[in-house]
C-alpha cells in the first residue's frame, strides 16, 4: 500500500522545482503512476510511506511534442498511446507503433509516460530500445538559483542498469529528443510468456533505410533489451551492415554477431537463440517495409525466420 | 516455415460427485402464489450457472417459467444441506434433488386439481405457467391452481433428498464403487509453434464431452471453454514458483494467466448418454472439460515440431530448447548414418 | 495527512467532497461513493476489474491516485444502465452467456464498451486486442467475444434488437434450452454485491499477520503494543481459540492461526480488527513474534527420506496419504508386451486465480449466533468445523454464502473464516477481511505439483497389457484436500481403458511449501496428462492413429473399472467418433505429421495473433480511427 500525506500536482516546472526543494528527501516524482502503485505492494516494496508525491504529468511543457523531418522532441509526459494515435509520430518513428502495440494494454498505454518508462530503467523496458535506436537524448532540468538549468545526455548512457539512471538529485527528466527517421522500415520483435500485458524476455528494435532500388542498406539502427542489465545499441552490427548490399548471407552473418552480448542472469542460452532469430526476423521485416527488392531476400530465409 | 502447425488429441474420463464416499443433497420446493415457484437448497453458485440450471429444472418439472422461479440458496441456518460446490456434482446431486422435490410439489397441486376437475391425476398436464386436463376444457393458470389448492387447505410443497450408492476403496487394491456416474470425453488441439521464439499458440480446440443430458447447452459450452482455457494456462504459461518456500510470483504481473489474445477458438461437441440412475439423466461437466486439454496440446506440439514436453508448463524457452536439442540429435544421427 | 477536496463529475453527477491523498480512484468510488460495481482484482493494473472511463478514456482505477481525477469526468460501470435498462452490450453479455462468476464482468463490459466506441466495426481479432487488459478466469473468453460481436452487429443494424432477447421457449420444456442466466443482469450491471462490496454499521477492518518463515518454532508473540494502539479493537492469536483447534477437508491438521510453529511462508499467525484498514496494517507491524528457525524441506522426494524434517507429529514420515490401485499382475503384463515405454512427467503448482480475492464478514447476531458470510465453496462443512473450534452448538453457528467470484476448488478451505468469527466474538462488532491479491496467492492452496513415472506395456496390435504408475505430489504444509486428490488421481490415472494389469500408487507428501489443495480436475489432470501423452508415444511406435489406439483400448459397456466396478454404458467411443468427425481429423500415426497435414487452419480455428497486423493493412487502421 502506498501511503502519502500529500499529493501535489504542480502546474509548471517552477512549481515542480519549488515542491521538490521544499520536500527534498521526503518526496517522489510520479507521472503515469502505472509502476509506482504496483511497486508499493507485497512482493515488491510492500507498504511504502512517502510523505509527498509530486505528479509532474500535468506540467504543460512535459506534454509538448514537436516533430520535423530531422528531429522529434517528446515531452516526458507523452503517453505511450501517442505513438499509436499520432500519425506524425508514427511516420517519424517507424518502429515505435509496433513497440507500442505490444506495450502493456490499451488502458495502461494511455496512462504510462515515455519519461516514466525511461526513468524506471527496467532491463526489459520496451520503449527504451526503440528510442536508443533513434539516437535519443534525454533532457534533464534542475533549478539553479531560481533559474532552470538544462543538460542533455544520451539515452543509452542515461540508463545504467536496473532502476539506475544518470538522473542527479533535484533533476527532472523533461523531454526526449531523437532522430526522425521517416522512410525507414521499422520492426519491433518481442517475446514474453503471453501476448498481452507481458514483460519482454527479449525485444529488438530495427530500423532500415534502403536505396531507391531496395538493394543497398544505406542506414540502419538496431537496439535490444532484455538480454542484460540495460538496453543496448548494436553499433558493431550496424557498422557491419551499413552500405552493404542486402542478401540472405549478409543478414545471417549479422544475426550471429550479438549473441555474446547476452548477459542476463537467467535464460542465457534461450536468449541467445532468440536474439539470432529476432535479428533475422527483424531485419527481414524492416527491410521489406523499407521497400526491399524481393529478389534480395531468399524465400528460404523468409520461410525460416519470417 | 518458422511457424509450424500441428494437431494432437487426448481422451479422458471422470467420476461425477464425491469420490468414494456417499454423496447427498436435499431441496425444498413450493409452487407459490401467482404461479411462481420457490426452491430452497444449500446450492453454491460459483459461476457455473447452477442457479439457472436449477430454475430450468424446477420450471420444467412444476410447469412454471424459469424466470418465475426464486431460489433461496446457501445459508446453513435457512436451507437444507446440499453440500459443496465441487466434484462436478451440483447439477447431478442438486439438480436431481430439485427435480424430485419439484415433482412432489407438483403432485400435491395436481391431486387437488384432479379432485376439483374430477379427472384422473395422470390426465393432468402442466407447462409454461398453465395446468390443464387432457381431452377436457379444463385449463387454468398455475396461479389460479395455487389459489384453488390453498382454498382447499393445501400448500403445494415438496422436499427431496438425493443420495448415491457408492463405497470407499479397499485399502490394499483400491477395489470399490467410488461413483455411480462416469463421464468420458476427448479433445483435439491445433497449435502453431514459432521456431524462432518457442512460443506456442493454440488456435483451435474441439472438445467432445458426455454430460448425460445438457440442461443448458450454452452453460455446458461455457464450462468447456473455461476449462480448456484454464488447462491451456497450466499447459503453457502458469507457474507458481517457490524458492525455499518463498514465492516469486506474488501477483498477476509475475503469475501469468491467459488473456484474450492467448485463447483458441473452442468448438464444443456435446455428447448425451443419459445417466440411468438419477431422475433427470444429467451428469456433469465442470472438471472433465479440463482434463484432456493439456495432453492434447502437448501431442499437437509434438506433431508440429517433433518435441515431447513432459514437464509443464511448455514455456517458449522450454519448447525452443527442446527444438534445438532435437535438431542437434537429428544432425548427429544423420552424421552417424553417413 | 492533507485531505483535499475532489471536484469531479462522476456518472453524470457533480461530486465535491474530501479525498485522501493516499486513496486511489478505485478506493474513492467504492468506499466513499459506494459505487461497488467496479471491483478490485489485483491492485496492480493487471486484471482490469477496476476499469473505468476517465474523460471518456478507459483506465484502470487501481493505478490512479484519486488526485488524478481532479476536474475529470468519471464513468463507472453503474453509468451504463443508469436508467435501469441495460445497455446493448450488457444485454448482449446476458444473451451470449458471457458472465459466469461475474467478478471480472463489470470491468470487461467497460472494456468492451470502450472497444466498440473506438471502433464500432471492430472485428473479432481487434476486439480481442482491445480486451487484452482484462482477465477472465471462468469463461475462456469465447462467449465474451461472442457478446461483443453480437452487440456490435445490433448497434450497426446488421442484426435486429430482438437478437438480444431470449428465444421463445413456450412449450414448457425448459431442459436443453439456452435459458438466459438469471443472475446475469446483476453481474453485467455491477449490482451484485460480493463480500468485499458489503459493509455493516460499526464494521471493523481485519488484517492478518503472516509468517515470513517456512518452518519455525514460535517462541513468543507479543501483541500488547498493537492492542494499545488507538483504533485497534481486537487482536487474536491461537490463544483465543476456545474449542478444539484444527480444520481441513480430510484431516484437521491446520490451526486457525499458527500454534507452536509455522509450517509455510504466509501462514496466519495473528489477526487485528481496527477502525480502518491503515490502522489495522500499522497494528500488524507492532506485533512482535520471536521465531526459532527449524530445518525445512521443500521437495516431496526429500521429505520422504528418513531423517527429513518432520512437519506434523502425527505423520513422522511426512506422508499425508498413499492410495494404491491393483488389478492383475503388472510384471506378467509387461512380460506379455511387445513394447514397453517408460517416461516421467511433471506438473507445476498453479494458482486458482479466481478474480475475486478471498473476503468475508462476520458478526454475532441478536440470538448469539456466530455468523460468517463468505464466498466459500463448502459452508456446510465449515459450519461443522467452526462449531467445534469455537466450542458452540451447531445451531449457534451460521454460514451464509456470499456470491462466489470464482472458486475452482480454491475456496473450499476454511482458511480465514475462523479468524473472522473469533474477532467478531472478541470485539462484539461486525468485522470484514478482504484479501489482497498477493495475500491470496501466498496463503491459499495451489494445484498439487506432481511427478509421475509411468510404464506401459502394449502388444503389437496396440492393446495395453500393463500399466504401472507412481505419482508423488507435494502437498505442502497442510493436508487440506490432499487425500482426496490422491484418491481421484489414482482411480482415474490409468485412463478410460480396459487394462488387465494395473498398478497405481499415488503419494501426497507434506513439505514446507504453500499447501496444495482442491483444484478443478483434482489429481486426474496430473495423472491423465501422463497417460494421454504416453498413449501417443505408443501410437507412434506402433504406427497407429491416436484415435485408433484409444478405441482399441476403450472401456466398453458393462466393462470394469480399475477399482473393479462394473460399468453401465460407456460413452467414450461415441465421444471419440463425434470428435473425429467434428474436427475433420486426418488419420495417421502421431509422427510429426504437422507439415503435411491437410486438416489444419480450418474455419473453426482462429488466426494466430499478429499484433501490429493493423499496420500492414492501412484500410483497417483508418477504420479503427
Amino acid at each position: 500500500m502506498l501511503i502519502c500525506d500529500e499529493y501535489l500536482t504542480p502546474a509548471s516546472l517552477d512549481e515542480a522545482f519549488a515542491a521538490m526543494a521544499q520536500h527534498r528527501g521526503r518526496s517522489r516524482i510520479v507521472a503515469g503512476c502505472t509502476d509506482t502503485l504496483p511497486w508499493a505492494r507485497e512482493g515488491r516494496a510492500g507498504d511504502v510511506n512517502i510523505p509527498v508525491l509530486i505528479d509532474v504529468s500535468r506540467i504543460p511543457e512535459l506534454n509538448e511534442r514537436r516533430v520535423d523531418e530531422r528531429r522529434v522532441r517528446l515531452g516526458a509526459a507523452t503517453s505511450i498511446q501517442s505513438f499509436l494515435d499520432d500519425p506524425a509520430l508514427a511516420r517519424a518513428l517507424p518502429a515505435m507503433p509496433r513497440c507500442a502495440v505490444w506495450f502493456a494494454d490499451d488502458q495502461i498505454r494511455v496512462q504510462a509516460t515515455i519519461g516514466g518508462n525511461i526513468v524506471n530503467a527496467s532491463p526489459a523496458a520496451d520503449a527504451t530500445p526503440c528510442l536508443i535506436a533513434h539516437e535519443a537524448e534525454v533532457e534533464l532540468a534542475k533549478n539553479e538559483g531560481g533559474k532552470i538549468a538544462r543538460r542533455r545526455m544520451k539515452l543509452a548512457d542515461f540508463v545504467q542498469g536496473p532502476s539506475r539512471t544518470g538522473l542527479a538529485d533535484g533533476e527532472l527528466l523533461t523531454a526526449v529528443e531523437c532522430d526522425a527517421l521517416p522512410g525507414y522500415g521499422g520492426s519491433f520483435e518481442k517475446v514474453g510468456h503471453r501476448r498481452s500485458l507481458v514483460i519482454s524476455l527479449v525485444c529488438l528494435a530495427v530500423l532500415v533505410k534502403l536505396d531507391a532500388a531496395g538493394h543497398t542498406i544505406e542506414d540502419l539502427r538496431l537496439s535490444i533489451a532484455g538480454i542484460g542489465p540495460r538496453p543496448l545499441r548494436l553499433a558493431q552490427v550496424e557498422q557491419f551492415l551499413r552500405g552493404q548490399a542486402l542478401s540472405a548471407g549478409l543478414l545471417e552473418q549479422a544475426a550471429d554477431m550479438p549473441a555474446p552480448l547476452v548477459a542476463s542472469r537467467t535464460r542465457q542460452e534461450y536468449r541467445r537463440e532468440v536474439v539470432r532469430g529476432f535479428m533475422l526476423r527483424g531485419l527481414i521485416n524492416a527491410a521489406k517495409r523499407a521497400g526491399a527488392d524481393p529478389a534480395a531476400l531468399t524465400p528460404e530465409l523468409e520461410a525460416a525466420y519470417g | 516455415m518458422a511457424r509450424k502447425r500441428g494437431r494432437g488429441m487426448a481422451a479422458c474420463w471422470y467420476g461425477i460427485a464425491r469420490t468414494a464416499t456417499v454423496d447427498r443433497a436435499a431441496a425444498w420446493a413450493e409452487i407459490d402464489d401467482g404461479g411462481s415457484a420457490k426452491i430452497v437448497t444449500g446450492v453454491t453458485e460459483i459461476g457455473e450457472g447452477i442457479l439457472t440450471v436449477l430454475a430450468q429444472i424446477a420450471a420444467h418439472e412444476m410447469g412454471v417459467k424459469p424466470e418465475h422461479v426464486v431460489i433461496g440458496d446457501n445459508d446453513t441456518a435457512r436451507s437444507p444441506e446440499a453440500a459443496h460446490a465441487g466434484a462436478t456434482r451440483q447439477t447431478y446431486m442438486i439438480g436431481n434433488a430439485v427435480a424430485l422435490a419439484s415433482r412432489e410439489a407438483r403432485k400435491r397441486l395436481v391431486d387437488v386439481m384432479a379432485d376439483v376437475w374430477d379427472v384422473e391425476a395422470d390426465a393432468i398436464r402442466t407447462g409454461n405457467g398453465e395446468i390443464w386436463a387432457e381431452n377436457t376444457n379444463h385449463r387454468i393458470t398455475m396461479g389460479e391452481a395455487v389459489h384453488c389448492a390453498k382454498g382447499k387447505g393445501v400448500v403445494p410443497v415438496g422436499s427431496a433428498s438425493f443420495g448415491t450408492d457408492t463405497t470407499g476403496l479397499a485399502p490394499t487394491d483400491g477395489a470399490g464403487r467410488p461413483w455411480q456416474a462416469y463421464v468420458f470425453g476427448a479433445q483435439v488441439a491445433e497449435v502453431e509453434v514459432d521456431t524462432v521464439t518457442g512460443e506456442v499458440q493454440v488456435l483451435g480446440i474441439w472438445a467432445a464431452h458426455d454430460v448425460g443430458r445438457a440442461v443448458n447447452p450454452q452453460g455446458v459450452e461455457g464450462q468447456i471453454e473455461g476449462g480448456v482455457v484454464q488447462a491451456l494456462g497450466q499447459g503453457l504459461m502458469e507457474d507458481y514458483k517457490l524458492d525455499q518456500g518463498h514465492t516469486s510470483t506474488h501477483g498477476f504481473a509475475k503469475y501469468i494467466l491467459p488473456t484474450s489474445l492467448d485463447v483458441p477458438r473452442v468448438n464444443s461437441i456435446i455428447v448425451e448418454e443419459r445417466d440411468p440412475i438419477g431422475p433427470l439423466g444429467v451428469k456433469g461437466i465442470g472438471e472433465p472439460a479440463m482434463v484432456p486439454t493439456i495432453p492434447a496440446i502437448m501431442n499437437a506440439i509434438y506433431d508440429a515440431v517433433g518435441v515431447r514436453i513432459t514437464a509443464l508448463p511448455a514455456t517458449p524457452e522450454k519448447v525452443l530448447m527442446a527444438i534445438r536439442e532435437k535438431e542437434r540429435r537429428d544432425a548427429a544421427m544423420a552424421q552417424a548414418a553417413e | 495527512m492533507v485531505d483535499f477536496r475532489l471536484d469531479a463529475v462522476i456518472n453524470g453527477r457533480k461530486v465535491s467532497r474530501p479525498a485522501k491523498p493516499s486513496q486511489r480512484l478505485l478506493d474513492f468510488i467504492r468506499d466513499d461513493l459506494n459505487l461497488t460495481g467496479n471491483k478490485e482484482g489485483c491492485g496492480a493494473g493487471e486484471c482490469g476489474t477496476c476499469s473505468v472511463f476517465v474523460d471518456g478514456v478507459l483506465m484502470k482505477s487501481c493505478l490512479l491516485p484519486v488526485a488524478k481525477a481532479q476536474g475529470a469526468r468519471i464513468d463507472t460501470v453503474e453509468s451504463l444502465a443508469k436508467t435501469g435498462e441495460l445497455s446493448v452490450l450488457q444485454k448482449a453479455f446476458h444473451k451470449a452467456g458471457a458472465s459466469q462468476c461475474g467478478y471480472c464482468i463489470p470491468g470487461m463490459v467497460m472494456a468492451a464498451t470502450a472497444a466498440l466506441r473506438i471502433n464500432p466495426f471492430a472485428d473479432r481479432e481487434e476486439i480481442k486486442e482491445r480486451l487484452g487488459g482484462n482477465i477472465c478466469r471462468c469463461t475462456g473468453y469465447q462467449k465474451i467475444f461472442d457478446a461483443v460481436e453480437l452487440a456490435r452487429d445490433v448497434q450497426n443494424g446488421r442484426l435486429p434488437a430482438s437478437a438480444l432477447l431470449e428465444e421463445d421457449y413456450t412449450d414448457g420444456d425448459f431442459i436443453g434450452k439456452n435459458v438466459r442466466r438469471l443472475d446475469a443482469p446483476s453481474k453485467v450491471s455491477g449490482k451484485l454485491k460480493y463480500a468485499g462490496d458489503m459493509t455493516m454499521p460499526g464494521m471493523l477492518h481485519v488484517q492478518v499477520l503472516r509468517s515470513p518463515h517456512a518452518h519455525a518454532r514460535i517462541v513468543s508473540i507479543d501483541t500488547s503494543a498493537a492492542e494499545a494502539m488507538e483504533g485497534v479493537e481486537g487482536v487474536i492469536t491461537c490463544a483465543d481459540v476456545p474449542g478444539e483447534d484444527g480444520f481441513g477437508v480430510f484431516v484437521n491438521d491446520q490451526p486457525i492461526m499458527a500454534r507452536g510453529k509455522v509450517r509455510y511462508v504466509g501462514e496466519a499467525i495473528a489477526a487485528v480488527a481496527a477502525e480502518d484498514l491503515v490502522t489495522a496494517r500499522r497494528a500488524l507491524a507492532a506485533i512482535k513474534v520471536e521465531y526459532e528457525a527449524l530445518p525445512a524441506v521443500f521437495d516431496a522426494f526429500e521429505a520422504m527420506q528418513p531423517g527429513a524434517p518432520v512437519l506434523h507429529d502425527y505423520a513422522p514420515d511426512n506422508l499425508t496419504k498413499h492410495i494404491p490401485i491393483r488389478v492383475g499382475d503388472v510384471e506378467k503384463g509387461f512380460a506379455e508386451s511387445d513394447l514397453v515405454i517408460e517416461e516421467t512427467y511433471s506438473t507445476q503448482a498453479i494458482e486458482h486465480a479466481y478474480l475475486e480475492p478471498e473476503a468475508g464478514l462476520a458478526y454475532v447476531d441478536h440470538d448469539g449466533v456466530v455468523t460468517v458470510l463468505s464466498p466459500s465453496q463448502n459452508i456446510t462443512h465449515h459450519r461443522h468445523m467452526l462449531a467445534r473450534i469455537i466450542a458452540k452448538p451447531i445451531s449457534k453457528v451460521r454460514f451464509i454464502m456470499s456470491p462466489v467470484g470464482g472458486g475452482f476448488g480454491g475456496k473450499e478451505d476454511m482458511i480465514y473464516q475462523g479468524m473472522l468469527a473469533l474477532l467478531a466474538m472478541k470485539t462484539d462488532r461486525p468485522v470484514r477481511l478482504v484479501f489482497t491479491r498477493e495475500e491470496s496467492i501466498v496463503s491459499t492452496a495451489k494445484r498439487h505439483p506432481s511427478r509421475t513415472t509411468l510404464r506401459m506395456g502394449l502388444t503389437r496390435d496396440g492393446r495395453i497389457k500393463a500399466l504401472q504408475m507412481k505419482m508423488v505430489c507435494d502437498g505442502g504444509a497442510y493436508g487440506l484436500s490432499t487425500e482426496g486428490v490422491m484418491r481421484k488421481a489414482a482411480i482415474l490415472g490409468a485412463g478410460p481403458y480396459a487394462i488387465p494389469n494395473v498398478q497405481v500408487d499415488t503419494y501426497g507428501i507434506y513439505t514446507n511449501n504453500t499447501p496444495s489443495g482442491a483444484f478443478r480436475s483434482f489429481g486426474a489432470l496430473q495423472t491423465q496428462f501422463a497417460t494421454e501423452s504416453h498413449l501417443d508415444m505408443a501410437a507412434e511406435r506402433l504406427g497407429l492413429d491416436p484415435f485408433e489406439i484409444r478405441r482399441i483400448n476403450a472401456m466398453q459397456d458393462g466393462g470394469f473399472t480399475h477399482t473393479k466396478q462394473k460399468l453401465g454404458k460407456v460413452s467414450l467411443t461415441k465421444g471419440l467418433d463425434a470428435l473425429e468427425k467434428a474436427c475433420g481429423w486426418e488419420a495417421g500415426p502421431p509422427e510429426q505429421r504437422g507439415a503435411t497435414r491437410k486438416d489444419l487452419g480450418r474455419a473453426d480455428t482462429r488466426p494466430p495473433v499478429a499484433l501490429g497486423a493493423r499496420f500492414e493493412a492501412p484500410g483497417k487502421q483508418e477504420a479503427a480511427e
